[in-house]
């Protein structure tokens, strides 16, 4: 009896241990850094909200610290759409910027349900260092139209709702937020002193010595009229054909997410003075599409819609699209839009033989916002294994799709991704075998071997040697021999 | 039961063929379609072109000799372009017989040419050679008298055929005989049957190339996208009605109705995906009427009406801004009015529209096309409170008993008094039109 206890005893020491190390780690964590500046600047200029907050942190414990923790209010990590972090080394002019990891993580006792995401470090900060980390991240969805619906001459405002102070696991020395807004008009903001309203510019702060989780809530009610483009539903479909080109479709869903639009709208009154009527409306698009782009087409369901324009250019093409009617609050439009890509730009082939898809991820609208976008990744006849590597989480899944004189089936990888903005436009790499490299659609001269190995044969049958077996000479055999 | 049948079986538009006044005294509907007005002297040159010149030959060679075949078509083209006359839409009628009509004409003209060139040639017959020299200066001298017009060149070339054709009946041994007579009489001199035929040939062609011209500019162009060409050359292209469609179908709910004249409902139900009240196969006359009704109605009457068809949106066409063939001017009255800034120019009249810088307070624009080609109106609910008297709101609008006594009511009344006036004078005059 007491033997078994004290082996009970024995197992559980070890994830005593390793529980109470690591909340003496998070504990410890939490008190070894300081932050000495935040300095914080929220750029309100369009419906996507860009947040560049600039830390000095300085490491007062005694371990060196691996990590920086980053905390957010739980209604704002849903609208998060990306966390990016930099950190600065060198001094001056040598400066130059390493991106760092960021991930999301959970700590055990977080007040108000905090998230928290964690900042990985190159180099382990020493006791008593200090580093310079630039950290961005993109909310979307955050600004509320405020009165949520208007007429065509009214201007769109909206409600930013934040906090005055940085929200910090860390006690923070010195802190100061900026809000840069679209124009002068702000109609009210919260006042946390010292705050100063001067021009685009809202200063709150600077505040000094603040404890952690420090959170002080402010709304701003702005004026802001840039398009609320959001596109509900991306379907982005990429073929890949060996023959030379890749096929790419683009299905959108998409709407004006601003303040909705009630009552008339007056063509008159929008045509004859657009700088006071319909502001927050938008009329054009700009879609970024890679160089040597051909065939593109813009289409809906009824028909072909005439009102687009393509400039291209040896290093990119802009293809600036005009849905059938101004979008107003509230007001949808569906859209297709494909074209055609040399295939040599973006497939290579990788020392094992093995071929990758160099694409870019992401919507090539500019200014734009998808709630839900899905990448299918049509791949040729007899490809296995596919896999990509993607530089954020997404979500991943494998489909068959049939095709021209397909028999087994393409294989079609789906990435899935919710909440993108424009800064998710990066490159991704799809890898895949090619199995049958000399049967498939790469190798014409296969193909055309392939014809002349069953219709020779056949003609010879047919033309010359039937005939000549046939004794009688009957006067079918002869008509061909004529003919 | 064909017989029982207060008009014996025919159908309203069959009786305005005989009677091509019966449509505009009891069927208004049928007269109003643009296509069964008669049409006018330029529509049978575009319709049918040359043949309209070939077609009373071809009724002179048919006579000479006059068979069965032959006088049932000329029984044919003769009731054709007597329909075709009162209704344009039977300009399809008339064409297989104007085409077999010319036809007859031009061979027999062709006959007639061919046949002289082939005896003034060289080596057909040596002999008939010298004769036909001489004759061909007599029966040259009885022709060359005759105007230089194609008809009657015709006549003349038929006039001996014929008489040819007669002569073949009898035997052959007069042959010879009967071989000089008919030199003597039909053959042209070798150049002018030349020329003559290189001349039908080009009219022929001609013909070719004004029909295919005709089918292309007329009758081929899509009428949904209509294209115009800019001073600089290039094309601008007016896409209203799809623009105005896509809007529909992506801003409205899926229940709504949306009432227009007939002529969009077919559009509208495939393209916007939404219910129509008439489109492009209604049969019930008087459902188009109520339509039309509220259309040309004062706004109160015109709400009245709609509401109680439960339709949500108005689609009506504008062509007060850019002129389109798609201005319905003997019914839509209303959409050249319809404009609050005044902007109302009637271009069949050439005159700007009274009554302008109204506003309209039962229904609310909510939306117009980029080139204003297409307005869509939606109905606003009915008000909580009626001001004044709580009795009343089933008379007529135009009573003057009403109790209600707000601004807009009394001036739509006035609109309503000056509308029905106008809209019946311009009525009366757009019927009586040979348009």
């Amino acid at each position: 009896m007491a033997r078994s206890t004290a082996m009970e005893a024995e197992r559980l020491t070890l994830p005593l241990l390793i529980f109470t190390f690591l909340t003496l780690a998070a504990a410890s964590s939490t008190n070894q850094i300081q932050i000495l500046n935040a300095e914080r600047r929220i750029d309100l200029s369009s419906h996507i909200v860009k947040v560049f907050l600039t830390l000095k942190v300085e490491n007062v414990g005694t371990t060196s610290a691996s990590e920086i923790l980053l905390a957010f209010p739980p209604s704002q990590v849903d609208q998060l759409a990306l966390v990016k972090a930099q950190i600065a080394i060198g001094k001056k002019k040598k400066k130059s910027y390493v991106h760092l990891e960021v991930n999301p993580t959970e700590l055990p006792d977080t007040p108000n349900g905090t998230k928290y995401f964690r900042i990985s470090l190159l180099n382990p900060l020493s006791s008593g260092g200090t580093a310079t980390l630039e950290v961005l991240y993109i909310l979307t969805h955050v600004l509320e139209p405020f009165p949520a619906e208007i007429s065509q001459s009214e201007s769109q405002l909206v409600y930013f709702r934040d906090s005055a102070l940085v929200l910090s696991p860390y006690h923070i020395k010195q802190q100061t937020t900026f809000i840069k807004t679209p124009s002068t008009k702000v109609e009210s903001f919260t006042r946390v002193e010292p705050t100063k309203l001067a021009g685009r510019e809202l200063k709150y702060g600077p505040y000094e010595d603040r404890p952690p989780y420090s959170f002080s809530p402010v709304i701003v009610h702005l004026e802001n009229n840039s398009p609320f483009a959001v596109v509900e539903e991306l379907l982005r479909e990429v073929e890949i054909s060996h023959w030379g080109n890749i096929q790419i479709t683009e299905h959108y869903k998409l709407v004006h997410a601003g303040a909705r639009h009630k009552g008339v709208f007056s063509r008159v009154d929008y045509q004859s003075r657009p700088s006071f009527n319909g502001v927050s409306s938008f009329k054009h698009l700009v879609a970024s599409l890679p160089p040597r782009v051909h065939s593109v087409y813009y289409r809906d369901e009824i028909g072909n819609i005439s009102s687009s324009h393509l400039r291209t250019d040896y290093r990119k093409s802009e293809l600036e699209i005009e849905p059938r009617y101004p979008l107003f609050g509230g007001w949808k439009a569906t859209f297709v839009i494909g074209y055609g890509l040399p295939l040599e730009d973006f497939l290579f082939e990788s020392p094992d033989g093995k071929r990758y898809l160099n694409f870019s991820f992401g919507c090539p609208l500019a200014e734009s916002v998808v709630n839900k976008l899905t990448i299918k990744v049509v791949l040729p006849e007899g490809s296995k294994e596919p896999s990509a590597v993607v530089p954020f989480p997404v979500e991943q899944r494998l489909e068959t799709k049939y095709s021209y004189l397909d028999v087994v089936g393409r294989t079609v990888l789906v990435l899935e991704k919710k909440n993108v903005v424009p800064e998710h436009i990066t490159p991704f790499q799809l890898i895949y075998t090619l199995i049958f490299p000399y049967a498939s659609e790469n190798a014409p001269e296969a193909r055309f071997c392939n014809l002349v190995v069953i219709y020779v044969p056949v003609f010879d049958i047919d033309m010359l040697i039937l005939p000549s077996l046939s004794e009688e000479g009957d006067s079918f055999t002869c008509l061909i021999m004529r003919n | 039961m064909v017989a029982s049948s207060p008009t014996l079986g025919w159908s309203g538009r069959s009786l305005s063929l005989l009677d091509p006044t019966y449509a505009s005294k009891y069927i208004p509907i049928i007269a109003s379609v643009s296509e069964h007005q008669p049409p006018t002297w330029p529509s049978y040159f575009m319709d049918i072109n040359v043949l309209a010149f070939l077609v009373p030959a071809g009724i002179i060679a048919c006579f000479l000799p006059l068979s069965d075949a032959s006088s049932f078509v000329v029984l044919y083209i003769v009731t054709s372009v007597y329909f075709s006359g009162v209704m344009v839409r039977l300009m399809l009628v008339l064409a297989p017989a104007a085409c077999i009509m010319s036809g007859i004409a031009l061979s027999e003209a062709f006959n007639v040419l061919t046949r002289s060139i082939k005896f003034q040639l060289p080596g057909s017959s040596g002999t008939s050679q010298a004769d036909s020299g001489d004759t061909s200066m007599s029966s040259d001298g009885e022709q060359n008298d005759i105007a230089k017009t194609e008809k009657m060149d015709e006549k003349a070339k038929e006039r001996p055929s014929k008489k040819n054709k007669k002569k073949e009946k009898e035997p052959v041994e007069r042959a010879s005989v009967r071989s000089r007579i008919e030199k003597k009489l039909l053959v042209l001199p070798l150049e002018a049957s030349v020329i003559a035929i290189i001349l039908l040939v080009l009219l022929g062609a001609f013909y070719v190339v004004h029909c295919v011209w005709a089918a292309a500019e007329a009758y081929s162009a899509p009428s949904i996208v209509l294209t115009s060409y800019s001073p600089g050359g290039g094309l601008h292209v007016f896409d209203d009605f799809r623009e105005a469609y896509a809007w529909l179908s992506h801003n409205t709910e899926v229940d709504d109705k949306v009432a227009s004249w007939w002529d969009y409902g077919y559009q509208t139900t495939a393209m916007a995906n939404r219910t129509v009240i008439v489109d492009n196969n209604t049969w019930n006359n008087t459902h188009i009427a109520t339509v039309g009704t509220a259309m040309s109605s004062p706004e109160k009457a015109a709400w009245e009406i709609f509401n109680s068809l439960d339709v949500k949106y108005v689609l009506v066409v504008f062509g007060g801004l850019f002129p389109s063939a798609h201005t319905q001017i003997s019914l839509e009255l209303k959409e050249m009015f319809v404009d609050t800034d005044g902007k109302g120019f009637d271009r069949v009249r050439r005159t700007e529209i009274g009554k302008k810088y109204f506003k309209l307070t039962h229904f609310e624009e909510v939306f117009t096309t980029h080139h204003w080609m297409v307005r869509i109106y939606k109905l606003k609910p009915p008000k909580n409170r009626i001001r004044g008297k709580t009795k009343k709101s089933k008379s007529k609008a135009s009573s003057t008993s009403s109790s209600k006594r707000s601004g807009t009511e009394a001036f739509e009344r006035d609109l309503a008094e000056a509308w029905s006036a106008k809209c019946n004078s311009v009525r009366k005059i757009l019927l009586s039109l040979p348009i």
